[in-house]
């Protein structure tokens, strides 16, 4: 027996493959990195094109004999031209996750086999320990591919050279990033445990996401769904009335679509002057309290899950 | 004398209020091949779940090979199979990739060599390398009873092994009870509402109604005093509600 996988290594492993076999799954991990790839495609078209107008134009300047101004490329922070990653991965990267955390248990749940893993000498807790851990390590592959896109761009851009602390503030970013879909995968594998039925257990987070990623930001900042979408008019100040006050106080802390865009913008150095996050809970603090709530909630749901009768009402 | 390898001690379930097994008390030898009979709701699947481990009893205690259900669950489970009333698997894999992950779950070595050995002592290789969604409800009993077997389980209980079975797979699923206990000594526990079943296969017979022990006994006291088939109906039948409601009516 030396050398044999823990039963817990075995059900990550499982999990993990029989999840990346999921049509569903496969079709949205390819949307996010379509997504991630076009949100660096953005940012570098829109550098390099200036770029190139500025080289043009400043040839031109030059043989004429006028003063040639800075280029503007290098008055912004480079990081930014990752903004539009922000946006895709409140989109699409969260919605992966939630797919990818209900299926991790909803495919046990619903092939009925949990009797079967249940009889085997493997504790509740491992079982539970094995689906987080299967959840994590596909989060984190997906911040990954994210992370090298990200990488990738910025290796590319010849007018571009970021310093040492920029490149550690991108990495501050995929770590958002990949906390962000982390707290939204915890939510599917909970709702995926918990549920009675199959539709209910995809239901709930995909409710819960749309509330966080549209509602919400409308009652913290007055902000419309299509403003939400977009990496910088998603960052607005509120009005100044008691409702937004209020709102502020007390929605301002669960309101983690608006955390993570804050972080984010900070990370990427694109907040505009004189806005802040609404909330008075600072934002990556918001999403690792968030990221700790909906573990608990998952650890439940996975060790209370009913290995008799565990299987989805249909 | 030796330990039984099942003893139960006043094992009770209940649910919202409702006492579906009550007090349940009983010895099972090792080797013997036991019968639990009882009408459907009797509480039979619910024992079977309280002895596998699958649901903590409300109250009682049991032992199962010498470890006690709620203390020791793992080491339970490490000496039970288990063959579920309807046998569910992953659709998608095949009969061996889902029978491999059985074997690495109850930490059998080669697991490869494992399952291709359990299959062919099953008769039933042919299976290994098909997607079990196209299953019949046969070739899933032998799957399922496959999964049991692998890790060598020094008590197997199986739910209604035969229910849903045509006459050749209750016949094939039968001579495979008789031969694990034979060859390998196994404790067969098996739930049943088939009397017949019973009569050919069970060394010692329990009778289960409304979540109460009404009967217990060897199988060839049974016979002596009962005689064939038809007689063990009627015994059973006056030990159930069918039988008494018969009686009344």
């Amino acid at each position: 027996m030396q050398g044999a996988p823990s039963p817990g290594w075995l059900i990550v492993r499982q999990s993990a493959s029989f999840v990346l076999r999921e049509r569903t799954v496969a079709l949205l991990s390819l949307m996010f990195v379509v997504l991630v790839l076009i949100s660096a495609w953005l940012g570098w078209s829109a550098t390099s094109t200036v770029n190139r107008i500025y080289l043009d134009a400043a040839a031109f300047l030059k043989s004429a004999g006028q003063p040639v101004p800075t280029n503007p490329v290098l008055d912004i922070s480079p990081l930014s031209l990752m903004r539009n990653m922000s946006v895709y991965v409140a989109l699409i990267g969260a919605l992966s996750a939630i797919v990818i955390g209900n299926r991790l248990v909803g495919l046990d749940r619903k092939a009925g086999v949990l009797p079967l893993i249940g009889i085997r000498p493997l504790g509740r807790d491992a079982y539970a320990a094995g689906k987080i851990a299967a959840l994590i390590g596909l989060i984190l592959a997906l911040g990954a591919v994210a992370g090298v896109v990200a990488v990738a761009t910025f290796l590319v851009l010849p007018a571009i050279t970021l310093t040492g602390l920029q490149w550690a503030q991108l990495a501050g970013f995929m770590a958002v990033t990949t906390l962000y879909m982390g707290i939204f995968g915890l939510i599917g594998l909970a709702a995926g445990a918990a549920a009675r039925s199959e539709t209910v257990g995809l239901l709930v987070p995909v409710t819960l996401w749309l509330t966080l990623t549209f509602i919400l930001p409308q009652l913290t900042a007055n902000l419309n769904p299509t403003a939400a979408i977009n990496p910088i008019s998603a960052l607005a100040i509120p009005p100044d009335t008691s409702f937004f006050h209020w709102a502020a106080i007390v929605l301002g802390p669960v309101s983690l679509a608006d955390a993570y865009k804050f972080a984010s913008a900070g990370l990427l150095d694109y907040l505009p002057q004189g806005i802040a996050s609404p909330s008075f809970i600072p934002p990556v603090i918001t999403l690792v309290l968030a990221t700790g709530v909906a573990a608990a909630f998952a650890w439940r749901a996975l060790t209370r899950l009913s290995m008799t009768e565990g299987e989805y009402n249909v | 004398m030796s330990e039984p390898m099942i003893r139960l001690n006043r094992l009770t379930q209940s649910f919202d209020g409702v006492t579906v097994v009550d007090a349940l008390s009983m010895d099972i030898e090792q080797g013997e091949i036991f019968g639990f009979l009882g009408h459907n709701g009797a509480g039979k699947t619910t024992t079977i779940q309280m002895l596998t481990t699958l649901a903590r009893p409300a109250s009682g205690t049991a032992t199962v090979a010498g470890y006690d259900i709620c203390n020791e669950p793992l080491e339970v489970r490490r000496r039970i199979g288990y063959v579920p009333e309807n046998v569910r698997l992953y659709d998608t894999l095949t009969a061996a990739e889902n029978l491999v992950f059985f074997a690495r779950l109850s930490g059998v070595d080669a697991p490869a060599r494992r399952v291709r050995e359990v299959l062919e002592l099953l008769d039933c290789t042919y299976l290994a390398d098909k997607r079990v969604g196209g299953f019949s409800k046969g070739m899933r009993q032998r799957v399922g009873l496959a999964q049991a077997i692998l890790h060598g389980p020094a008590v197997l209980f199986l739910d209604e092994p035969t229910s849903g079975l045509d006459p050749m797979g209750i016949k094939m699923l039968r001579d495979l009870v008789m031969r694990l206990n034979t060859e390998f000594g196994m404790t067969i526990f098996m739930n049943t509402h088939l009397i017949s079943e019973i009569a050919k296969t069970c060394t010692s017979i329990a009778v289960l109604s409304h979540g109460k022990l009404v009967y217990h006994d060897r199988i060839e006291a049974v016979t002596a005093r009962y005689g064939d088939d038809a007689a063990l109906e009627e015994l059973y039948l006056s030990l159930t509600p069918v039988g008494r409601l018969a009686e009344v009516a």
